[in-house]
Parts: structure tokens; sequence; C-alpha cells
């Protein structure tokens, strides 16, 4: 039986050694192992959760601590809410809002945003028990640091998910608490002093 | 590749688009060494989905020392050879190896017409396969060889040799097909 040459033989091997194939799998099956190996995370996950949770522990916080604040003053949450329920139409937690398009889900939710930014100026207004208390001043110097730290969590978070709801949502409620937060402090200090900054 | 730099961070963190990047750019050659040591489609593609793994799980420890490609390249070479050990494949090469293990099927030699080099490999015993792969393929060196596949390098040679001359004569039939031999042919007998 007949030999193909050397130099033909070195041509054949020349060019299989330059020839690339294509894929043995797909990357479909190559990211799904991945993953499960945890050497894919999701990006926007990764650099979201963080300040997400953050947010989300800081807003649960906050508002925890305000319930539990005028409870131990003696002044129940229906009491305080009762101030602006003329205004306020009241909200049942037991019956979710149903929406037909995202547009009305937008639209609420803006609506949602605005009626919170304006229920925690009204508070710092006229909620003047709490401002008068023996700490306050402190109190509020905390609270008021702790949303800085929120607000540029969720900026942060807002440049990687500008129409993300959640986030927005985050953003929007630490900057009315931050605001509201201000006038309480401003209130609570000596007339001498006035809050320049902080 | 400077891309490949940047990619490479990226990746580590777990970034999809970069490790995708990296395996598209990377896969068609890294792929091509799994198979050819392989000489089976299928199983090439479990073990290159497990190369594909280790690799990304290695991408911390490269340095850039070599180029990323011929660094993935020596990742997919040593893991295809231990899974090829673990099923027992390398280990019959190894005895085989000191054997005749170039002929093989002599029998079906005769009607069997390779269109291709890598189809007349398929033809070859899994040890004189990974021998001539490695060198002639991958440009290993026959120590090289003989370290990854635990023979001596006379072995080696020993074994390239005759893989040579049975893809040669596998391929006989291609001597007509290239004008810058033509009239050469059959002057190198064995």
């Amino acid at each position: 039986m007949s030999h193909l040459s050397e130099d033909r033989f070195d041509q054949l091997v020349s060019s299989e050694r330059a020839r690339d194939a294509a894929p043995l799998n797909t990357w479909e099956s190559i990211a799904q192992r991945a993953r499960e190996e945890g050497l894919i995370r999701d990006h926007r996950t990764a650099m979201w959760v963080t300040p997400w949770m953050r947010a989300a522990a800081a807003v649960l916080i906050l508002a925890g601590g305000i319930t539990i604040g005028r409870y131990t003053e003696g002044e129940s949450v229906a009491t305080a809410s009762g101030e602006i329920a003329a205004d306020t139409p009241p909200v049942s937690p037991s019956a979710p809002a149903r929406f037909s398009n995202v547009d009305e889900a937008w639209a609420t939710l803006e609506r949602a945003s605005a009626d919170y930014q304006s229920a925690s100026a009204f508070l710092a207004v006229n909620n003047s028990r709490a401002s008068t208390a023996p700490d306050s001043v402190s109190i509020y110097r905390e609270r008021l640091a702790a949303l800085e730290q929120l607000m540029r969590a969720t900026a942060s978070a807002r440049e990687n998910a500008r129409r993300d709801p959640v986030i927005n949502q985050y953003y929007l409620a630490a900057l009315g608490a931050r605001e509201a937060t201000k006038q309480q402090l401003g209130a609570a200090r000596p007339a001498s002093f006035r809050l320049k900054g902080f | 590749m400077l891309i490949d730099q940047l990619d490479l961070k990226r990746a580590i963190a777990g970034d999809e688009r970069a490790l995708r990047r990296l395996w598209t750019r990377h896969a068609p050659h890294v792929d091509a060494v799994v198979r050819r040591l392989c000489g089976d489609a299928e199983l090439a593609a479990d073990i290159s989905q497990e190369v594909w793994m280790q690799i990304f799980r290695a991408l911390p420890s490269y340095r850039g020392d070599s180029q990323f490609g011929t660094w993935a390249h020596r990742i997919a070479v040593n893991r295809t050879l231990n899974a090829l050990r673990k099923i027992r494949r390398i280990a019959k090469l190894e005895v085989d190896i000191e054997d005749d293990s170039a002929l093989v099927e002599p029998d079906t030699d005769r009607t069997f017409i390779a269109e291709s080099i890598e189809q007349a490999m398929t033809r070859l015993s899994p040890g004189a396969r990974a021998v001539f792969v490695l060198h002639d393929i991958e440009g290993y060196t026959h120590g090289e060889i003989g370290a990854e596949l635990g023979i001596t390098p006379g072995g080696s040679k020993s074994q390239l040799f005759k893989a040579r001359a049975k893809l040669r004569k596998l391929l006989a039939h291609l001597v007509d097909e290239s004008p810058s031999v033509a009239g050469k042919a059959h002057v190198a007998p064995v």
C-alpha cells in the first residue's frame, strides 16, 4: 500500500495546526455550569445587592424606629396618623393594588413617593413632641448621618438602574426622610444655632 | 492581548459577558486540541466543558507570563489527558504505547479512506494519537510528552514515527490533490 509523501503530509499537518474548529459546546451550556459553580455572578446584582440591601435595611430600621418611638412615648401610631387622615386616603395592606399596565403602576409609584415625602415633611413640622425630647438633637443627628449614607448608596445604585422602581423608591424615601430630619433637627436645636449643612 | 487583560479582571469578578468573550475568542483553538486528543466528538464535548470550568476556576492564578491563549491551551491539554486517564483510556495507552500501538485494526485499514488528517487520526490508538497531536500539532518536545504521558522520550519518538507512517498510509489517496508536490508521490516509502 502506498504512502503519502513526507512533504505533502507535512503540509496537511501544518494546515491542521492552523485550523480552528467550532466550539464543542454552546455558551449557554458552559454558562449554566459556570453559574452552578458560582463562577458567574450576576454583575448588576453583585453591584446592587449591597447598597440595595443596605437601603432596604436602613428604611426598615428608620420606619421601625419611628413606630417604636411613638409607642414608647405613649402615642399610638393610629393617633399619629390620624392627624393627616383627612388628607390621606387610608391604606389597606391586606388589599394590594392591582394594575392593568406599566404606566398605571409607574403613576401609582410616583404618587406614593410624593405622598411619602409630603407625609415626612408634615411630620417634621407637626410632630413637635418628638422634637422636644431631651436627646432629640443627638437622635436626629445620628439619623441624618445614617440617611446620608443611605442617600449615597441609593444614588450609586441608581447610576446602574435609573428605571428600577424599587431602587428609585428607596432613593426617594431616603431623600424625603433626610429633608424631614433636617427640619426636625433644625427645630430641635436651640434658637441660637442654625443648621447650615451637614 | 490587551483585551484579554481587561476582560480578565471582569471575568474573575464573575462577569458573564467577560467570560463569554474569553470563551468566544479562545474556544475554537482550545476545543480543537481537546477534540484531537479525544478522537471522539461526544467525549470531547464533555471534556471540553470540564476544561472550560477549570480555565475559569484558574483565572485568578493567571499571571500574564504567557499569552492567555497559550495558558488556556496548556490547561486544556493537561485537563484532557487527566480526563482520559480517569476513564482508563490513557492507562490503556500507557500499556499499548510499549507495544506497536500505531498498528490498529489492520484489516479495516484497507477499506478506510480518510478525507482529512483529523479523520485519519481517529484510526490511531489513543496513545499514538496523543503523541502525534502533542508533538506535530501542539509543538511539545519529546521530553514534555514523556512527562505528560509517563513514557520515555525515546518511546515518544518511536510512537511518533509509527503514527506518522500510519497516517501517511491512510492519507495516501490525497497525493494528487497538491499540485506543489505532484510527481513526488511515493518518494518516501516506509
